[in-house]
């Protein structure tokens, strides 16, 4: 669905490419002990040089990505002249053009790239320009365009071995090849043009293999980056070769996904967005011709974001040139997203495939593994022993989100009835069939692919067993073929009738909410949304409000309006009525209207500043005791009186900042136990509480956020709430609370194969016992983090198998068993690991574990921590997987050579900077919680792109116009810029915009009426209808209406708008160069 | 006898003993008493004044000017002398015109009893204020029982006089306050009925301070202490205003929608939900008068003041537990009523209890609470019992027989001193202002010479019971020197116009001492005075002493009087005769041993603590008619007149009017009921049979008509089932077992019971030994 990879080819300053290009590794050379690199950063000049010596050694930066030329050359393909000179600035022509046109052209041109198997992936819009690029691609940057030339022109003449090798120290390479090669390949090698580019540089890499192995790795790649990779060890793992085979025939599929994808991101949100994603089930019509192709796609996408395998060596740095080295930033890797969309099979060939990027625009087949929306795991291939995974330094985690939004072209999940018996399950260790038991004795029992336990197969299940050893009927029952099933619950999975759905809605009427317009907008929002709630008979609401009181309503009156019942004693709560406090929706649906109209005038004179939030929500979980269910509060001020409530510590905390860092964590945690207490009481029977917070002061979410935390639901925070532009956020995110696929009253386990066990799970629920996770609801947007230990040594060759069950009542009482199953090769080396480290995984692992630390441990001592997660990885890799670079060489593995960025943005995150609100802080802290994996890196790097220039380009597959690197630098004046995590939507804008784009986008003359608070409005005019299309599409990716807010350059708005700058060097934090240098030192400082 | 009437006529008063007995030892002898049933808003013959001014007072003790001061107008400044303490004392310049010719009223000798209005210009004249009425009404009961309730409470509604502020709570397992004053949507503060409820809590969790912050200091009360006017209109409202809003209330009113287990009682948080209805006036009109109209429908289970368990299967407490001190709630019950009671005498509220349940609802326990408060207590059998709604009207009548509500009164006694103040029978409270009047004996309400009546009206009557502290001494020189003893009622109160009224009754009263004295005993002894006296200490004694035994002091005393006022011959039965201002004496006291104050074992605690609470209001006329019920014949040949209460009475050409007080009967001989079966009075020819058969219901309903609370109207046929509630009060003098044979017609009763004439001859024997 998410467009990231698109814009890539396109969007990027010609710099950007080469840097995705640089695949497998990007070496970076600093010379530490020169100063170099603080020279460069712009050096544009300095390049030249570098380029001359590239001949010999790759010049720093621009030589030193392998990557960049290709890209640059890809690029360029379509301008070479031009590109030269502008090369960061829009490029929108090129982009354009290259893409769409890139399909065919790239089918054409591939033979010649052909040689080159990854650089292909990135490149292949590009392509046209191709081949030229290739020889440019030294030159990727900008002001070295001349030099490019020269290099391209070497790059072909080298063909194969030579341009590459070279530059990147072709040392390095070969060992980046090994690794990136593999994955890479399912890259884009797959792709017709890669093909022949790859072919090429698959000769340089290759000098370490033979060329004639080359053209099947590629196959393979398509197919599977995880036998690509040990074909790439071992001569010839042929086993991908036939399906690598079909992607060639391909080209025209580009075009055909891209259309594909239009169509589920147009239905969306016009405001109500959701419905779309509702239509999960929905086949995949165009696809299936499409699909082919697509796979191809897929392996190209990859390219994109690892960067092309061939170009180990980024930034070599001369290390002969020390005085010149120096890091290009426009070399240094930067993600680079795909638009296109990626038909992914879990399995081929028996094996594991291993998943796009989680930000990625994919289309899971399930072929036996799971889909990845379900279950990832940081590492696609387990190691045998734990030290190996202590050596590598890297996370074993699996990030489950059980209930993920599918895409909607992907097959439904089926379900599965086994009747009063229930699912069959090993009698051991209780793990549910799967793909991966093993029937033996003709089918009479099976061993469990978790425990090994050898299990009698129940007669009524028993079948023959065919030649290939399956069972007859494996690909027609579903449990046997596919990764995610899930099974109807019988009886002896429910300890009461599964529940009805159950929404509570608890809402502020305290003064303040009243004044600012929160309780008008919450009652809205929930006037509107009542018609979306699950139609049945069961379905049931109730509603309260609070100010030092709790007032319930009674909505089952015959005759009049509904009662309102006050419960004063907010130490001591009960819910007023036992019965008619929750109602069936159908009975009270006009009661409910009317009251909800009423509330804000009802209390339109209320003076009551108090807030009893604590007793409010006990109240209203004693009225839902009975069921369990959603509780939807609504918040505005700090809870000052009754159970729970809190004092104002954050101006005590700001002083005791000042005093002294010492305590200053202490105001990220929970202010005492009671709401803890109270949140296992409610999760205890099922009550899942969301806060909505709609305030504009301290309300000490550290504390509150316990409760929903606790009880698997979120905090939404608006603050400063404005009854402008919030009001329609809160209706949106309240629609999607209620609508978004969910589950009730939920218990989720994640069993592992023996060797393995779960260490721990993180996310939003509460835990009792050790092996379980107690979810009161769980939906599609939950994420539940859960860390492996080894317990055992794991057989190389064998596989080793996750199975994550989720037991959960559905909104229309229907208990379901969803079952995922995962299964992923052992291996013993180093090499393979980081070959097939998950980048958006481990990161989102990385993200989650040190935000859990913010709370507990100073500040500084938790960056520490996360630059360390950072540096000890890549040491690790440096120091056994690239052990024949110069030492001066930065080597990035080429899966995670964008995990210095990432973990850049993080330390400069909201979370981790100690400037910010505490409640920022610690709303930030609680969406990181339970964030996806998909979402993960938005959040600390998000998209930002130009939308001033939109009737410029033509958009093509997906509506999102390409992205621009987090630098200042790329902030024009004349611009107009949107950035958007997830969450927030920033829109600068420069000083010196064409008024009439800013007439046409915002409805304003001038910069200068820049509204403070902004309302998104479309306009009659393609501009605006553009920018909304932009909006809506990103509101769809990301399940979330989005904070729009704008900015203007030189206030304090424009301020926020550029803390989101990452690259940029602020008074706290590092550039990204500065980075990347700092981590390069540590990591020479750890070499012996 | 009329002479004690025409006191009564013209002071309020009945006093056993008329002629005092002027010393310790001889009042000690006579058994009785020295004591007063006092009425204090006993309308004043119409020909009395209304003194629009404060009344003088002697500047030592305080007692008011009465026509027994001596005055002496001849001095130029006039003074009078107090006939209590004999001070000297001066008129006020405005007396200046008085003398001899020239009284004012209260002075006038036929003016004993006076009552004064003070328009104190303090008293705001409390406009609206005139009466509150806090209505706590039961939810816990049968759908049907609550559409009684509603009726009869929508009825009720349409009474109110407009001024009167309104308020309602419900209750059940939880307490709903009913904030009637906010127009947008019903609204209801919900108090947890398990748990009591402080009035701090009521001040701070019921939104008082929303708009106007706390008074950091000091006692918060009412608007004049701290509370908007505002905040106190939401619950308490004008009737005109609020009679919308409570009729859809009402209408709308539901059972308790708390499931109940089939093996267990409703929860029903009385205690709760009166204390928070107190708390509730407490701090929303304290001082004013108002009344918390609680409409039980069941026994409290739930929170403080529960009186039994929830589990069905533990019985409710009968006299037999509280004999053995078996009843587990009962103590703790009562104490915290006591405790409800206080608070609400301290906030001049009046607690009234319609107890409508086939079950007992605590009214045992509740009795503290009403009794101290002076509130009415109505027990019936379901809300749909004419018992209840014609009680309710009642109150809420205005007319010939209202009540004559009235509030905030207090009671103060002054008397001469040989004679002390044991204390006060009755529905009052103590003030607690001690003083040398008071007797170190103390009965009731004593140690104390002023009382609080919160709640009082036309009826309520007091029994003062007083001590003789003078020795014998050189007494005859001192008898002829003074033998009078003064005795002053004062009774401050709000009357239901809003106006704050004293009534002042002042009485002398001779007495007499020595040997000779007897006569004059005799002379002045008010036999149903003494009856009534008698039936408040046993009642009283029984509820109160530990190991009384009833019977036997009632016999005790009775032989002692006997033997002290009859004319007889030592140990010869046959030559006992008693005067005549004793002869109906021992006939009382039969009864009353008989009667269901004595004989509690065939009545549930509720009951007798329900029959006492009336005795101990009601005046000597009908405190006889509840110790021994008058009976009327009425038949062709004959007009109606009074029957003896016999078995004897009853033939079957008869039909008799039984007035027990509590229950009316009209009893049909069965050739009377078999004419009216027939039809016969259908007929126009049978006219004089229709007009038979009405006499006695045209008597019943008059007396039904005054009475508060309403009795119960039996009507029913000789052989009938629901004769029993006639047989039960007749005397036994043809049983079962006796050997004359009933007379044809008339009927026996099977009783082990003695006739009265058996009890006579037991009396003579002991009384001449």
């Amino acid at each position: 669905m998410a467009a990231p990879g698109g814009p890539r080819p396109g969007n990027l300053p010609p710099g950007y490419m080469p840097n995705s290009l640089a695949n497998n590794m990007q070496n970076l050379q600093i010379n530490q002990p020169n100063q170099p690199q603080s020279n460069n950063p712009t050096g544009g000049v300095s390049r030249p040089p570098n380029t001359t010596p590239f001949g010999q050694q790759p010049p720093p930066f621009a030589g030193s990505r392998p990557g960049p030329p290709p890209h640059s050359a890809f690029v360029r393909g379509p301008v070479p002249p031009s590109p030269s000179g502008p090369p960061q600035t829009t490029l929108s022509p090129n982009v354009a053009p290259a893409r769409p046109a890139g399909p065919p052209p790239g089918s054409q041109p591939p033979p010649p790239f052909v040689s080159r198997p990854l650089p292909p992936g990135s490149l292949p819009s590009s392509m046209g320009g191709a081949t030229v690029s290739l020889a440019s691609g030294s030159s990727p940057q900008l002001g070295p365009g001349p030099h490019h030339r020269p290099f391209v022109s070497s790059p072909p003449m080298s063909g194969p071995a030579a341009p590459h090798p070279l530059s990147n120290g072709p040392p390095g390479i070969t060992m980046a090849q090994l690794q990136a090669g593999p994955r890479f390949p399912p890259v884009m090698g797959s792709t017709p043009r890669p093909p022949p580019i790859a072919a090429p540089q698959p000769a340089t890499m290759l000098s370490s293999g033979s060329s004639s192995q080359r053209p099947q790795l590629r196959p393979n790649f398509g197919g599977r980056p995880a036998s690509a990779s040990l074909a790439t060890t071992h001569p010839g793992p042929s086993s991908a070769p036939p399906q690598n085979m079909l992607p060639p025939p391909a080209p025209s599929p580009f075009s055909a996904p891209i259309q594909s994808v239009p169509p589920p991101s147009g239905s969306p949100y016009g405001m109500q967005t959701w419905m779309s994603q509702q239509q999960q089930v929905a086949p995949p019509p165009p696809v299936p011709g499409l699909q082919p192709p697509r796979m191809f796609g897929m392996p190209q996408t990859h390219p994109n974001q690892s960067l092309a395998p061939t170009s180990p060596s980024l930034f070599h740095t001369g290390a002969a040139g020390t005085a010149q080295s120096k890091v290009d930033p426009s070399h240094i890797p930067r993600p680079i997203p795909s638009s296109v969309v990626i038909l992914h099979e879990t399995r081929q060939g028996n094996q594991a495939n291993p998943p796009p990027p989680a930000t990625s625009d994919y289309i899971v087949k399930d072929t036996g593994n799971c889909s990845p929306r379900f279950m990832r795991c940081t590492i696609n291939q387990i190691p045998c022993t734990v030290d190996l995974l202590s050596t590598s330094a890297m996370q074993l985690a699996l990030l489950v989100q059980p209930l993920a939004l599918p895409h909607p072209s992907e097959e439904p999940i089926q379900v599965v009835d086994f009747g009063e018996s229930g699912p069959v399950r090993c009698s051991r260790c209780k793990g549910y069939i799967n793909p991966f038991m093993k029937f033996i004795d003709q089918g009479r029992s099976f061993i469990c692919n978790l425990c090994g336990f050898t299990d009698e197969t129940p007669r009524d299940y028993h079948c023959n067993l065919g030649p290939d050893g399956r069972r007859r009927d494996a690909d027609e029952r579903p449990e046997l073929c596919k990764g995610t099933v899930e099974f109807v619950a019988s009886k002896e999975y429910m300890v009461r009738d599964p529940m009805p759905a159950v929404y509570f809605f608890l809402i502020d009427v305290s003064t303040n909410a009243i004044q600012t317009g929160a309780t008008a907008a919450a009652c809205s929002a929930i006037n509107q949304v009542i018609a979306d709630l699950p139609e049945g008979p069961r379905t049931a609401v109730g509603i309260a409000t609070f100010d030092s009181n709790i007032h319930f309503y009674n909505l089952k009156r015959a005759l009049q309006q509904p009662l309102m019942l006050i419960v004063p004693d907010i130490q001591d709560v009960y819910t007023p009525l036992e019965s008619d406090v929750i109602v069936q929706l159908s009975e009270c649906r006009q009661h409910l209207e009317l009251l909800l109209e009423s509330i804000p005038t009802m209390f339109q004179n209320n003076r009551i500043g108090d807030s009893a939030f604590g007793a409010a929500i006990k109240a209203a979980y004693l009225a839902m005791k009975s069921t369990g269910g959603k509780l939807l509060v609504f918040q505005s001020v700090l809870p000052s009186i009754g159970i729970g409530s809190l004092s104002a510590r954050e101006a005590e905390g700001r002083s005791n900042i000042s005093a002294g860092e010492k305590e200053a964590n202490k105001l990220l945690q929970p202010a005492d136990k009671t709401l803890k207490t109270m949140a296992m009481e409610f999760a205890e029977y099922q009550v899942c509480v969301d806060l909505f917070i709609t305030t504009q002061t301290y309300v000490d979410i550290a504390s509150i956020s316990v409760i929903p935390r606790t009880t698997g639901g979120r905090v939404y925070y608006y603050y400063p709430f404005t009854a402008l532009s919030d009001p329609a956020k809160l209706y949106n995110d309240l629609r999607w609370n209620v609508t978004r696929p969910q589950g009730f009253e939920a218990v989720m386990r994640v069993r592992c194969s023996q060797g393995i066990q779960v260490q721990d799970y993180s996310g939003n629920f509460c835990k009792r016992i050790p092996t379980d996770v107690d979810l009161p609801a769980i939906d599609c947007d939950k994420t539940i983090m859960v860390t492996l230990k080894h317990d055992d040594k794991l057989q190389e060759g064998s596989e080793c198998a996750f199975q994550c069950a989720l037991l959960y009542t559905t909104v229309y009482g229907q208990r379901r068993i969803r079952v995922s199953t995962l299964s992923l090769p052992c291996t013993t080396m180093l090499s393979n690991l980081f070959r097939s480290a998950d980048l958006d995984t481990q990161f989102a692992c990385i993200l989650k574990q040190v935000t859990g630390e913010v709370p507990s441990t100073p500040l500084p001592q938790v960056t520490e921590q996360a630059k360390n997660l950072c540096i000890n990885i890549l040491h690790s890799y440096r120091k056994f997987c690239a052990t024949a670079t110069a030492s001066g060489q930065l080597i990035l593995p080429e899966a995670l050579k964008l995990l210095p960025l990432y973990t850049l943005a993080l330390l400069k995150s909201c979370g981790l900077r100690a400037d910010g609100r505490i409640d920022d802080r610690s709303s930030w802290i609680n969406y990181v919680s339970h964030l996806s994996t998909p979402l993960a890196i938005p959040l600390v790097y998000p998209r930002m792109i130009a939308i001033h220039n939109l009737d410029e380009k033509e958009l093509d597959s997906s509506l999102i116009p390409e992205t621009v690197p987090l630098s200042s630098e790329h902030i024009t004046d004349e611009g107009i810029f949107l950035l958007e995590n997830g969450e927030d939507c920033l829109i600068c804008v420069g000083n010196s915009v064409n008024p009439d784009i800013l007439h046409q986008l915002l409805g304003i003359s001038s910069v200068e009426e820049i509204p403070s608070q902004f309302v998104l409005q479309q306009y009659d005019n393609p501009l605006s209808k553009k920018l909304n299309g932009i909006i809506n599409e990103i509101r769809r990716q990301r399940c979330s209406y989005l904070r729009l807010k704008l900015c203007r350059k030189g206030d304090p708005s424009g301020t926020t708008f550029l803390s989101y700058m990452v690259e940029d060097k602020t008074p706290s934090g590092l550039s990204y160069v500065e980075f990347l240098i700092h981590v390069h030192q540590h990591i020479q400082r750890k070499m012996p | 006898m009329t002479e004690f009437l025409d006191l009564e006529f013209q002071d309020s008063v009945r006093m056993p003993w008329n002629v005092l007995p002027g010393t310790k030892s001889d009042a000690a002898n006579c058994v009785i008493p020295i004591s007063a049933i006092y009425t204090p808003l006993k309308p004043l013959p119409p020909t009395t004044p209304l003194l629009p001014y404060s009344p003088l007072r002697c500047r030592n003790c305080r007692s008011v000017i009465n026509p027994f001061a001596i005055v002496d107008f001849s001095s130029v400044n006039k003074i009078w002398i107090c006939s209590f303490c004999l001070q000297r004392n001066y008129f006020p310049p405005h007396y200046q015109s008085i003398s001899d010719q020239n009284l004012p009223a209260e002075l006038f000798p036929q003016y004993t009893t006076i009552e004064y209005e003070t328009t104190a210009t303090n008293e705001k004249a409390q406009v609206g204020s005139s009466n509150i009425f806090l209505f706590v009404v039961d939810t816990c009961v049968i759908e049907e029982e609550l559409g009684f309730m509603k009726s009869a409470l929508l009825q009720v509604l349409g009474m109110v006089p407009e001024n009167c502020l309104i308020g309602l709570i419900t209750f059940g397992t939880y307490i709903q306050v009913h904030e009637l004053g906010f127009a947008q949507i019903p609204k209801v503060h919900v108090f947890k009925g398990s748990k009591e409820v402080t009035k701090d809590q009521v001040l701070e969790q019921m939104g008082f301070f929303a708009k106007r912050p706390r008074p950091t200091t000091g006692v918060i009360a009412g608007v004049r202490d701290g509370l908007s006017q505002e905040s106190i209109a939401r619950f308490l409202l004008p009737a005109s205003n609020c009679e919308f809003v409570l009729n859809s209330i009402l209408e709308e009113l539901q059972k308790d929608p708390w499931p109940v287990p089939s093996d267990q009682r409703a929860a029903r948080c009385t205690g709760t939900a009166l204390s928070v209805a107190a708390h509730l006036l407490g701090v929303c009109v304290p001082g004013s008068g108002a009344r918390i109209l609680a409409f039980l429908g069941g026994p409290s289970t739930e929170g403080p003041g529960a009186i039994a368990s929830k589990i069905l299967s533990e019985p409710m407490r009968s006299h037999k537990d509280l004999d053995k001190d078996s009843a587990p709630h009962y103590h703790k019950a009562v104490k915290f009523y006591e405790e409800l009671s206080k608070q609400l005498v301290h906030q001049g509220h009046v607690l009234d209890v319609f107890a409508c349940a086939l079950d007992q609802v605590g009214v045992a326990e509740l009795k503290v609470a009403v009794e101290k408060t002076g509130g009415l207590v109505v027990l019936a059998e379901s809300f749909g019992h004419s018992v209840f709604k014609e009680s309710l009207r009642r109150v809420f009548q205005s007319g010939d027989h209202d009540l004559g509500l009235s509030s905030n009164g207090i009671f103060e006694i002054s008397c001469s001193k040989d004679i002390k103040i044991q204390g006060v029978i009755g529905p009052c409270a103590s003030l607690e202002k001690k003083g040398p009047l008071c007797s170190e004996t103390v009965i009731g309400q004593g140690n104390t010479t002023a009382w609080k009546l919160c709640g009082l009206d036309k009826t309520t009557s007091l029994c003062l019971i007083f001590d003789i502290v003078k020795k014998e001494s050189s007494d005859a020189i001192a008898q002829s020197a003074n033998n009078q003893f003064y005795f002053q009622f004062l009774t401050y109160y709000q009357h239901g116009s809003g106006h704050m009224r004293l009534r002042a009754t002042t009485l002398s009263r001779r007495w007499i001492a020595g040997p000779g004295s007897k006569e004059d005993l005799i002379s002045g002894f008010d036999q149903e005075a003494a009856a009534a006296v008698m039936a408040r200490q046993v009642s009283f004694k029984m509820e109160n002493e530990a190991e009384f035994d009833p019977i036997r002091w009632l016999d005790k005393s009775l032989i002692h009087i006997c033997s002290r006022f009859g004319e007889y011959q030592k140990d010869t039965p046959s030559s006992f005769t008693l005067s005549p201002r004793f002869s109906i004496f021992p006939q009382f006291m039969f009864n009353l041993r008989r009667s269901q104050f004595v004989q509690v074992f065939n009545n549930s605690p509720d009951e007798t603590a329900y029959f006492r609470m009336i005795l101990n209001r009601e005046n000597v006329a009908n405190s006889v008619v509840m110790i021994q019920p008058s009976m009327i014949s009425y038949s062709f040949h004959s007009g109606p007149e009074p029957a003896l209460l016999d078995v004897s009475s009853i033939a079957a050409d008869r039909i008799l009017l039984l007035d027990s007080y509590f229950t009316v009967v009209i009893f049909h001989g069965s050739t009377i009921a078999q004419w009216r079966k027939a039809g016969y009075h259908e007929q126009p020819e049978h006219q004089a049979f229709t007009q038979l058969l009405q006499a006695p219901r045209d008597d019943a309903d008059a007396i039904i008509r005054e009475r508060f609370p309403v009795p119960r109207l039996v009507i029913c046929d000789q052989h009938g089932s629901q004769a029993r509630f006639l047989l039960a009060k007749l005397n036994p003098s043809a049983t079962y077992n006796s050997d004359i044979p009933a007379v044809p017609g008339g009927d026996i009763l099977f009783t082990d019971d003695v006739s009265f004439e058996v009890f006579l001859d037991h009396l003579q024997r002991l009384a001449v030994q």
